[in-house]
């Protein structure tokens, strides 16, 4: 029985406790939504939206409701990664009434509606890679004081997002551009950035009067990679192979590549022992790396699956504009296109995967041992 | 069918949704046998249940069958301690890692080294629609891909999701004993990978043996360029930092190199779409000029505004 009643104490939920600390986040219905009857859904409706709540009421009755509405809406305004959007909904809440004036309050959490609602707010920033500045905590403190939960949040999210926003070595601007052929661009140049020496070619199929898709290609080649398709064997073919997707941020640009075979493995017959004529060596090593890794071949561009030749993307994706490729790949200082065969191993594109709205059914087994 | 499915949504409200005492749970709500109910306890103040949090998908087995699935492996058990006694003699452990030379973990070159790992979406738990698999690639490498979907299913009660995992399993020792890798001797993490531009979570868990610890996984970003070209990335295990349940924690510390449990990769990075990630291998070096030994801040602040 103690052991029971012991057990009873140790499970309690916060619910059946006294603290409700972070049970508040249960969204309230919102009321009064502002938000609604905006023509235009823009920054400044929003904005005004805010002004015409905080002018309506004195006591501003209702603003935690009004900040979750108003938070869930962000998207639809596309506001949701605006700093100054952020800011205007804090600034709704009023200051100095929410700040404890003694340590229980400090304790069990003054306020718990408004706090959860600004860590909610602060969350939203977070998820959205929005990162406050100095006025966002001066703000805060304002309204909820040095012990805070927002202002606790605010200062880890000052401490981590820093050191984490320009970590990425491929580091994309802020917004992306609008233009397809701007990113695709960037795409290739990001994806062959590991040979210093590629060239970028910005192509229209134009240059091919038998091409049916006009459109741009992005192609990109570099002198090593021109050798290496020189020296491709004539009987084996090369192979087109994609569509793969690269993903700027959340753009993807899709891909194509252009692979030939691997150059055969280099033979070493010599007697390594026989040192009465030693060579010069010769410059270039067959191998990098030690033997016990899977080993690495001496131009990047060879790879154990084939030897990338070039990379592309193009306007349409299409088969057509591909071949516009190789043609115009040919026509620029790539001559042995013309005699080489080219094998298209194009996949259709994929294209939306069938995705059940509803939860996946429990399949029959499930049921049998349910029932 | 139909009563089934009634019934099944009945007591999902039941179990989940309303806040029930334990006492009432127990004498009234005897737990129906569900297959894919979603039955995650809710935030208890003081202790976790058990280590899955909830998500424990294990089946009860009667003991008879216990017994006869046991009788099957022990041949192989006694091969592990036939194993582990023979190195316990030999006594001839790796001391020093020699700097510059990776040695590999797991080199997926081969289906049986895929067995190791195990793929989580949130899909498995009706809680998203994200799939994700773990394949040998064309190329004969190991392809951690699927579909990410952000997507949050209408029950209510989630907020966010989207994400797919890979873990490996347990390392363990003879007799389903449960075993650490020991990763002293080495400070950086290598990754060889070729991925789709996205950037990915690397997880490397420190179980403990108070719950408070069970949760506790060491992460980092590994940023892939994409592309048909393989990158090799180095990760130094000071950068990586401690976090619970996905929360970035208050109080750092360096991880436990000898207490390592497990190592997995997420992919969650909120943009929906088929994600491709392509490993090699994964191994560990010992860089002789990184010196760090946590590369954040470890300095005291005030009482109450940490940790609390």
């Amino acid at each position: 029985m103690a052991a029971r009643i012991l057990r009873t104490f140790l499970t309690v939920k916060p619910s059946n406790s006294i603290i409700k600390r972070f049970e508040s986040n249960k969204k309230s219905v919102s009321v009064y939504d502002p938000f609604r009857n905006k023509p235009q859904k823009n920054k400044e409706a929003y904005l005004e939206a805010i002004k015409i709540f905080e002018s309506q009421d004195k006591r501003r009755r209702g603003h935690v409701e009004f900040i979750y509405a108003a938070l869930a809406r962000m998207k639809e305004f596309g506001v949701h990664k605006d700093l100054e959007a952020y800011k205007a909904l804090v600034d709704v809440l009023p200051k100095g009434r929410f700040i404890p004036t003694n340590i229980f309050q400090a304790e069990f959490m003054h306020y718990p509606k408004q706090q959860q609602c600004a860590v909610d707010l602060l969350e939203q920033m977070e998820d959205n890679a929005v990162m406050p500045d100095s006025e966002m905590e001066q703000m805060l403190l304002n309204i909820f004081g040095r012990r805070g939960i927002p202002v606790r949040k605010f200062w880890r999210m000052m401490y981590w997002m820093p050191k984490f926003k320009y970590l990425s070595p491929w580091l994309l601007p802020d917004k992306l551009p609008d233009d397809t052929l701007e990113l695709a661009k960037m795409a290739i140049q990001r994806i062959t950035s590991v040979d210093p020496d590629i060239i970028l070619d910005i192509w229209q199929t134009e240059e091919i009067t038998a091409s049916i898709d006009k459109t741009w290609i992005v192609s990109a080649q570099s002198r090593a990679q021109k050798v290496l398709l020189a020296e491709q064997p004539l009987d084996e073919p090369l192979v087109v192979k994609g569509p793969y997707n690269v993903y700027m941020r959340d753009q993807v640009v899709t891909y194509f590549t252009l692979i030939g075979k691997t150059r055969p493995e280099p033979t070493d017959d010599r007697d390594i022992d026989d040192v009465s004529n030693i060579s010069k060596p010769t410059g270039i090593p067959g191998f990098i790396g030690s033997t016990k890794l899977p080993s690495v071949k001496c131009t990047v561009h060879e790879q154990d699956d084939g030897t990338i030749v070039s990379v592309c993307a193009t306007g349409t994706s299409s088969r057509d504009s591909l071949l516009s490729w190789i043609r115009l790949l040919e026509k620029y200082d790539n001559p042995l296109l013309s005699e080489i065969p080219v094998i298209f191993t194009l996949t259709a594109p994929p294209s939306d995967i069938a995705i059940q709205e509803t939860q996946p059914a429990t399949t029959e087994e499930a049921n049998k041992e349910g029932t | 069918m139909k009563s089934f499915l009634k019934l099944k949504s009945l007591s999902c409200i039941s179990n989940n949704c309303r806040q029930h005492s334990f006492l009432t749970k127990n004498v009234i709500q005897p737990k129906a046998k569900l297959p894919i109910t979603q039955n995650v306890s809710s935030r208890f103040l003081f202790w976790e249940r058990d280590r899955k949090g909830g998500y424990d998908t294990s089946q009860k087995i009667s003991l008879s069958e216990h017994l006869k699935e046991g009788y099957k492996e022990i041949k192989g058990e006694f091969k592990l301690l036939g194993q582990e006694i023979k190195a316990l003699i030999e006594t001839d452990p790796l001391l020093v890692a020699r700097p510059g030379e990776t040695d590999l973990i797991w080199c997926f070159n081969k289906p049986s080294v895929l067995e190791k790992f195990i793929t989580t979406s949130d899909s498995d738990h009706n809680e998203g629609y994200s799939t994700s698999k773990l394949e040998m690639s064309s190329a004969g490498r190991a392809l951690f891909h699927g579909n990410l979907d952000v997507r949050v299913p209408k029950d209510g009660r989630i907020k966010k999701a989207g994400y797919a995992a890979m873990r490996s399993q347990r390392i363990r020792k003879s007799f389903k004993r449960e075993a650490t890798y020991d990763w002293h001797i080495y400070n950086t993490l290598v990754i060889k990978v070729r991925g789709d531009g996205r950037s990915y979570l690397l997880n490397i868990s420190c179980e403990g043996y108070y719950d408070i610890t069970w949760n506790d996984i060491y992460h980092y970003v590994l940023y892939t360029r994409g592309g048909p070209y393989w990158q090799i990335a180095k990760i130094p295990f000071s950068k990586f930092v401690l976090g619970s349940k996905g929360r970035l924690q208050d109080k750092q510390n360096r991880m436990r190199f000898d207490k390592v449990t497990h190592f997995g990769i997420t992919c969650g990075d909120k943009i929906p779409g088929r994600f491709n990630l392509e490993i090699e291998y994964i191994g560990l070096e010992f860089d002789p000029t990184h010196d760090e030994e946590f590369a954040y801040e470890m300095y005291k602040t005030d009482r109450y505004i940490v940790g609390v």
